[in-house]
């Protein structure tokens, strides 16, 4: 199938529009465009991609918008004739009528914006028209703390009001009036700050003039570089392009490139930059003496912890020492930390933060499949055809990928939310399950017997490629529904019909948060998700399969490097002598330590015992962020070595004995993994601020003192690192820093470099068979216990504009956006505690209390509480309890037993 | 396509708890932005699409709201002149800025028109004023009708019952009702003139289960008044076309989107629609009724649908049409009200019989209003081909003025000067082949004493008004237009004729849709026709 550029004929691809056709023949600018951006659909409003097209050569011709005109067989196409040109500069004269003449072109200190660079293409016409009605005066908009407008300067082209409906699937923009009255509208026709703004960014991103631009004026930079890396937040891994100007960090853009956020990114990814150099940043090295910190150097620093940390091991053994590392590091880091507390210290007591979140996934997900990381891709959600949503508020912990499930669930995809909260997902979803939080069990058991007993069960599938499915399916008939519908607090026909929906897709998509994994049964529910997929066929296959969204950048990194205190590197298990051995070979050494080590919460006793001395944390807020903070702290009060890399003065550094102060990931090389399994770069963009260092040098340097020279020298060099995490990795054989380039590999990664999108394909499970397993209900100790003196269930989690504890974002303007923890009370709770809006209330549980401001919602049900645990003035975790996932220990964050009362 | 998730969002509330009427009762009651902001929650959308639509009409406009009484500034009313001294008398029984306005009511065939409590009317005299502004009495629109040759749609039904069993015969047979309408060679009376047959042989091919009839009486042309007529007298010719074509394409909703300047006509197409349901008749088709809320662009059939699904009715790009992405991103067959109403007759007759009438391509009869420079205004059914000049002399009586021109088709029609129409038979290709259009067939009669100036800036000040905003020449371009000409009047200033060509050439080339696109038609005949009268305006 061939079409006629200006005579000339070039093959065209279906589907394709005159437009798409000429552009990729010749170049972008063949066509100069205003409104059109390759994110959003056409839209056809600038008219300025008008081209002449004939039937014949030379034929008689029509002017259309090439934009949303499809190009079709033996179209003769001329797109730069005298008449195009003058319609062209015509329309540009147009629009420059109601457009600041002192805005056509760009001053010195500035990059033109791209309508400044498409009329300059047109030609920049003399205006003939007499002065008439305008915009011009408009008032700006400053009130956002990053974003602002000023609508002199809007060209109505729309896109910024697409882009929020088409990118983030907020409708806060639109067009109010008509004819030449248009004018943008925020929300109820107010500022982005009084709007329901997301602060996403995204318009400000596509806003082809100034009319809509950030704090940092981003799109209009002279940058000295630009440096694409990993965002630091979630487990997306939305790659950003970084500006820097006089190496500071200027702006930062989402690259139109990358495959993981296709040109988007979130608040946090796009502006909470600027912890980066705050004030607070931890800039030299420091040594507890006499209970206040001082300034000493890094060799003194190293020094003393050195010669302690050999100390205690001479007199205690290895195993009184134990290492924290962090999700927040890169793999290089992560895997150079569970090495130096493997190799130059002795222990298998690492541990990472993965404990307090996902640990269960990875656990649960092994036990069934044979592998703990995501089965699947994110771009896959293109062809599920039923998403279910179990335990995860996306639009908040993981924007990206929630606004790309929010659009799939707007336009009408099958859609089943559980979870106890009524989020905006759920709102949307088809089959909304609103659980008791802490019945997970319950609630799958119950869709397992009605996958069942509607005879929608795959049993090809399951023969074929599967075990233990007889027990599963006997223990599952022999349940009473009616108990589990009373426990669960759900109706069982809404647990019916949510239950033949997923089974009766050709493609279901599984995603599930730490809702599913911060509970007592955590473990269990992950072995029944992954049952409910492989009883209705959805492994192995695009579109289908169980996606963890990892709650930090990199959980899946952390734990593929070898944190965890009973795997090494590739989750080989260290009890195993052959094992022991494969890693002695690797690293060089004679002798790796014997039995596993002990897991974050034991880590804690033992301290508590007295049986552990020291801890090594790179990176982590234990103190923070570990529920029962008292408890914490008395671990803490304990041992005789606290070292700690960090950032910022957290709660956890202020109880250090020596602080290492580390660099953020915008001053290091590296790589992180975000949840579908993808190794992304995280390049280096400015040197260490102040006399900081990377943790994977702080490390080095540190194995050296205590006596292990790391082979590939005393400098920290990521892609030297990835050359032995290659080579110790098994599903990672072929990865390479070069091989990375600038969308990542997903792993396994072949010895050729070829990765992989989609695991268990064709039922071929990485244990042999997907095996599954059983369970019962099984109430939380927290509720047995203490359910009768605290009656309520209080169930924690993120806000959009905050991260975690809140040391990064704290730290931005973010906090402008939200200053506070709240807690969500049902207003029928409120009104029998008498309690409104922004009342505080104590509220206490078995361990303790804690004051915070109420929320009145109707997103909890009766008797549940929510709350966030970003701000330190509230410290939430001193109220949260010791109950954790049995098999892993992570923590029942989720169900708390309290109760509150107005003060 | 713009739009996905919100057009998704409003579908799944569809027509029963549509969006579009929720949006508009709320702007009518001037409620409090919370009932608004509890709309769009209920929705799940935000604030901003709610007023955003609200913001786009007429009747929605919170500045609006106070209007009592909305006197006609349509092109007829406009060149008779009778609406400056109707304004000044309706002040004395009302207050001034109670008084708004509204683009053709179609009464243009006695003019002095204004729409006051949901009903319109024509009166001059203080008196028949002061008893309409106290008793809002419910007066019949009454006007001539007559027709030509054979009448199709002026034609009177004598038993609805009987009317409807012709349904029985084609019920099982899409293939059939397609195959006469193809013989037929009914086109689009819209003003389109796009065969008929094509769109339900799409949306028959259209694997969807959901899918639409969508019947365009949002007969917003100045001047023109048959769809009125074929609502308020003819109202079961539409709906069995509707219900036939719902049928045939497998469609088992049809939506009547009608404007709200005609108040009677929605009255008299729900009395169908009852009766239908009484005499038990209705085949398990649902009906519904959407009122427009004052924006003439609703006319274009994609602002048609966003206006029904309770988007802002901007333009929509084309491909996708209509037939495969439609009302709620659904197949749907649009077509206007007078194409509807013939398919009774059609399918009944034959098609060939249909295709006996007319002339060459342009087949059947067509529906014209005569304004009241005619001697005998009114409504005729004219068989297609007929000389312009007998639809003039025979049928209206020829004039009761000196008459220079006539626009015929709408304000995007063109102006016919009188010498013209000597040449002229009343089908699309004479029209088109001798520069003008035919489209819906309205004739406006400009007096010799009626400035042209003046006429086609009342053309760019319609446009700029009814511009839904989307696309850049028609939004600006139509604008700067009408400050020109009404600058070129008021002040010394000339119109740069270079600058005032290209501007009419960027409407012509550049609009999205037939609005600003087909505004420069009439204007580019004013500057060839009346070239003399211009020119001073001119440099």
């Amino acid at each position: 199938m061939k079409a006629y550029i200006n005579d000339t004929a070039h093959s065209i691809i279906k589907g394709e529009t005159i437009l798409d056709f000429v552009r990729r023949v010749e170049n972008r600018e063949a066509i100069p465009t205003m409104c059109q951006d390759d994110r959003l659909d056409n839209f056809g409003s600038c008219r300025v991609c008008s081209v002449e097209v004939a039937k014949e050569k030379n034929g008689s011709t029509k002017t259309l918008a090439s934009c949303h005109t499809p190009v079709t067989e033996g179209l003769y196409i001329y797109h730069n004739t005298d008449k195009i040109k003058r319609l062209r500069k015509n329309i540009v004269e147009l629009v420059l009528t109601d457009y600041p003449t002192d805005k056509l072109v760009a001053p010195e200190n500035k990059a033109p914006t791209e309508f400044q660079k498409t009329i300059a293409q047109i030609g920049i016409p003399t205006i003939r028209y007499p002065k008439g009605d305008n915009h011009l005066t408009i008032e700006p908009d400053r009130a956002h703390p990053y974003i602002k407008s000023d609508l002199s300067q809007c060209i109505n082209c729309y896109r910024c009001v697409r882009a929020c409906e088409e990118i983030q699937g907020e409708m806060i923009l639109n067009m109010s009036g008509r004819g030449f009255a248009t004018r943008i509208i925020k929300g109820f026709d107010t500022t982005f700050d009084e709007s329901a703004c997301v602060s996403c960014g995204a318009c400000v991103q596509t806003c082809p003039t100034e009319a809509l631009t950030d704090k940092f004026e981003t799109k209009t930079l002279i940058p000295d570089k630009t440096v694409q890396t990993t965002c630091t937040y979630c487990g997306v891994g939305c790659q950003l392009e970084v500006a820097v100007i006089d190496r500071k960090i200027r702006g930062i853009q989402a690259p139109k490139t990358a495959e993981v956020n296709e040109g988007h990114t979130c608040l946090k990814g796009r502006f909470a930059f600027q912890f980066y150099n705050h004030p607070d940043r931890l800039r030299e090295p420091m040594i507890k003496k006499n209970g206040t910190f001082e300034v000493v150097t890094w060799e003194e620093a190293y020094d003393f912890v050195a010669k302690k940390l050999l100390y205690i091991k001479n007199k205690y053994g290895a195993n009184a020492i134990g290492g924290f590392s962090s999700s927040r590091a890169t793999n290089e880091e992560n895997y150079l930390m569970q090495k130096m507390i493997r190799v130059a210290i002795g222990t298998n007591n690492i541990d990472g933060c993965a404990r307090v979140c996902h640990a269960p996934t990875a656990f649960g997900m092994q036990q069934s499949f044979g592998t703990g990381a995501a089965t699947n891709s994110i771009e896959d959600l293109k062809e599920a055809d039923a998403i279910f949503l179990f335990g995860a508020n996306p639009l908040k912990g993981h924007p990206v990928t929630g606004a790309k499930l929010k659009q799939a669930f707007m336009k009408g995809v099958t859609s089943i939310v559980v979870d106890p909260v009524k989020t905006t997902l759920a709102k949307l979803a088809t089959h909304f399950l609103q659980i008791r939080p802490g019945t997970n069990v319950a609630i799958l058991n119950m869709m397992a017997y009605y996958i069942i007993t509607e005879n929608l069960v795959k049993q090809d599938f399951i023969d074929t490629y599967t075990e233990m499915y007889d027990d599963f399916k006997n223990h599952v008939l022999a349940l009473d529904m009616d108990a589990l519908s009373e426990l669960t607090g759900v109706a069982k026909t809404l647990v019916k019909n949510a239950a033949i929906a997923y089974a009766n897709a050709n493609r279901a998509m599984e995603f599930h948060g730490l809702g599913v994994t911060e509970h007592f049964q955590g473990s269990k529910t992950v072995m029944l998700l992954s049952n409910i997929a492989m009883m209705t066929g959805n492994v192995g296959r695009k579109g289908v399969g169980l996606n963890p969204l990892r709650g930090q950048n990199n959980v899946q990194g952390a734990a593929d490097m070898g944190v965890q205190p009973h795997q090494g590197a590739g989750y080989l298990d260290v009890n195993d002598p052959e094992i022991q051995h494969y890693y002695a070979k690797k690293y060089r050494i004679n002798k790796m330590p014997e039995k596993e080590g002990l897991k974050i919460p034991d880590m804690l006793n033992a301290a508590i015992e007295g049986k552990l001395k020291a801890l090594y944390i790179m990176g982590e807020d234990t103190i923070m962020t570990d529920p029962n903070t008292n408890h914490s702290i008395k671990a803490f009060e304990n041992l005789e070595l606290i070292v700690v890399q960090e950032l910022f003065m957290t709660a956890t550094s202020k109880m250090a004995d020596v602080i290492l102060p580390a660099s953020s990931y915008f001053e290091k090389n590296g790589t992180f993994t975000n949840g579908e399994r993808r190794v992304q770069r995280v390049n280096k963009v400015i040197e260490p601020i102040g006399n900081t260092k990377p943790d994977g040098q702080i490390i080095i340097d540190m194995m050296h003192k205590l006596g292990y020279t790391q082979p590939t020298g005393l400098t920290y060099d990521a892609a030297k690192i990835i050359e032995e995490i290659a080579d110790v990795i098994p599903f990672m054989k072929g990865l390479t820093w070069e091989r990375l380039g600038t969308n990542g590999l997903q792993w396994p990664i072949n010895a050729d470099g070829t990765d992989t999108k989609t695991l268990h394909v064709n039922g071929a499970f990485k244990k042999g068979k997907g095996t599954f397993h059983h369970f019962d209900f099984e109430e939380s100790p927290e509720i047995v216990e203490h359910g009768t003196n605290y009656p309520f269930i209080l169930t924690t989690g993120r806000e959009l504009e905050h991260y975690n504890s809140g040391t990064m974002t704290r730290r931005t303007d973010n906090q402008y956006l939200l200053a506070k923890d709240y807690l969500e009370v049902h207003p029928k709770d409120a009104k029998r505690k008498g309690v409104t809006n922004d009342d505080m209330v104590k509220i206490f549980s078995d361990r303790g209390s804690v004051t915070i401001p109420v929320k009145i919602s109707k997103n909890v049900k009766k008797g549940v509480l929510r709350t966030t645990f970003h701000q330190p003035e509230v410290f939430i975790n001193i109220i949260t309890g010791s109950v954790g996932d049995k098999e892993t220990l992570t923590p029942e964050y989720k169900v708390v037993a309290v109760d509150f009362e107005k003060i | 396509m713009a739009n996905k998730n919100i057009r998704s969002l409003s579908y799944r509330k569809e027509l029963d708890d549509n969006l579009f009427e929720n949006i508009t009762a709320l702007s009518k009651k001037k409620v409090s932005s919370k009932e608004f902001h509890n709309l769009a929650k209920r929705f799940m959308i935000d604030d901003s699409v709610v007023i955003g639509t609200a913001s786009f009409y007429d009747f929605l406009r919170p500045e609006n709201q106070e209007k009592k009484v909305h006197v006609c500034n349509g092109t007829a009313c406009m060149v008779a002149g009778t609406q400056d001294q109707l304004t000044e008398k309706l002040s004395t029984l009302v207050d001034a800025d109670k008084i708004g306005h509204v683009p053709c009511l179609g009464h243009c065939h006695k003019n002095n028109a204004f729409l006051y409590n949901n009903h319109t009317y024509s009166a001059h005299s203080i008196e028949a004023l002061e008893k309409i502004i106290s008793d809002t009495p419910a007066l019949e629109n009454t006007y001539y009708i007559g027709s030509s040759s054979t009448p199709i749609l002026t034609s009177k039904i004598e038993n609805i019952t009987e009317f409807y069993t012709l349904f029985e015969s084609y019920i099982k047979h899409p293939e059939k009702v397609i195959e006469q309408l193809k013989q037929s060679n009914l086109r689009g009376r819209g003003g389109a003139g796009f065969p008929f047959y094509f769109k339900l042989d799409a949306v028959l091919k259209e694997n969807e289960t959901q899918k639409y009839i969508v019947c365009n009486a949002d007969e917003g042309d100045p001047g023109a008044y048959s769809d009125m007529y074929l609502m308020e007298h003819q109202a079961h010719k539409v709906l069995f076309g509707m219900l036939i074509a719902g049928k045939t394409v497998g469609a088992n909703t049809g939506v009547l989107y009608i404007r709200g300047e005609y108040p009677n006509s929605i009255r008299k197409i729900k009395q169908a629609i009852k009766q239908l349901e009484d005499l038990n008749l209705l085949q398990h088709f649902r009906f519904k009724i959407i009122r427009g809320q004052g924006a003439y662009v609703c006319g274009e059939e994609t602002a048609l649908l966003n206006s029904i699904e309770g988007l802002r009715p901007e333009v929509r790009v084309r491909p996708p049409y209509p037939a495969q992405y439609g009302l709620f991103g659904k197949p749907t067959v649009l077509s206007n009200v007078e194409t509807f109403a013939n398919i009774h007759w059609i399918l009944k007759h034959g098609g060939a019989a249909y295709a006996a009438l007319g002339n060459g391509k342009s087949t059947g009869t067509k529906m014209v209003s005569l304004d009241s420079y005619f001697n005998r205004p009114g409504m005729y059914e004219i068989e297609m081909g007929t000389p312009l000049k007998s639809v003039i002399e025979e049928y209206g009586k020829g004039f009761k003025s000196e008459i220079k021109a006539l626009q015929i088709g709408g304000p995007l029609g063109g102006i016919v000067p009188i010498h013209k129409v000597k040449d002229l038979t009343l089908d699309f290709e004479s029209f088109t082949n001798h520069g003008f259009l035919l489209g819906h067939a309205s004739i406006v009669s400009i007096p010799n004493h009626f400035p042209i100036i003046k006429f086609i800036e009342h053309l760019l000040e319609f446009t700029a008004d009814e511009s839904c905003g989307k696309c850049y020449p028609c939004r600006i371009g139509s604008h700067r237009g009408y400050e020109m000409l009404k600058k070129a009047q008021n002040e010394s200033y000339k119109i740069d004729r270079q600058l005032f060509n290209d501007l009419i050439e960027t409407l012509e080339l550049g609009s999205l849709c037939a609005l600003g696109g087909g505004v420069p038609l009439p204007i580019k005949n004013a500057l060839q026709y009346f070239e003399d009268e211009l020119k001073e305006y001119f440099k």
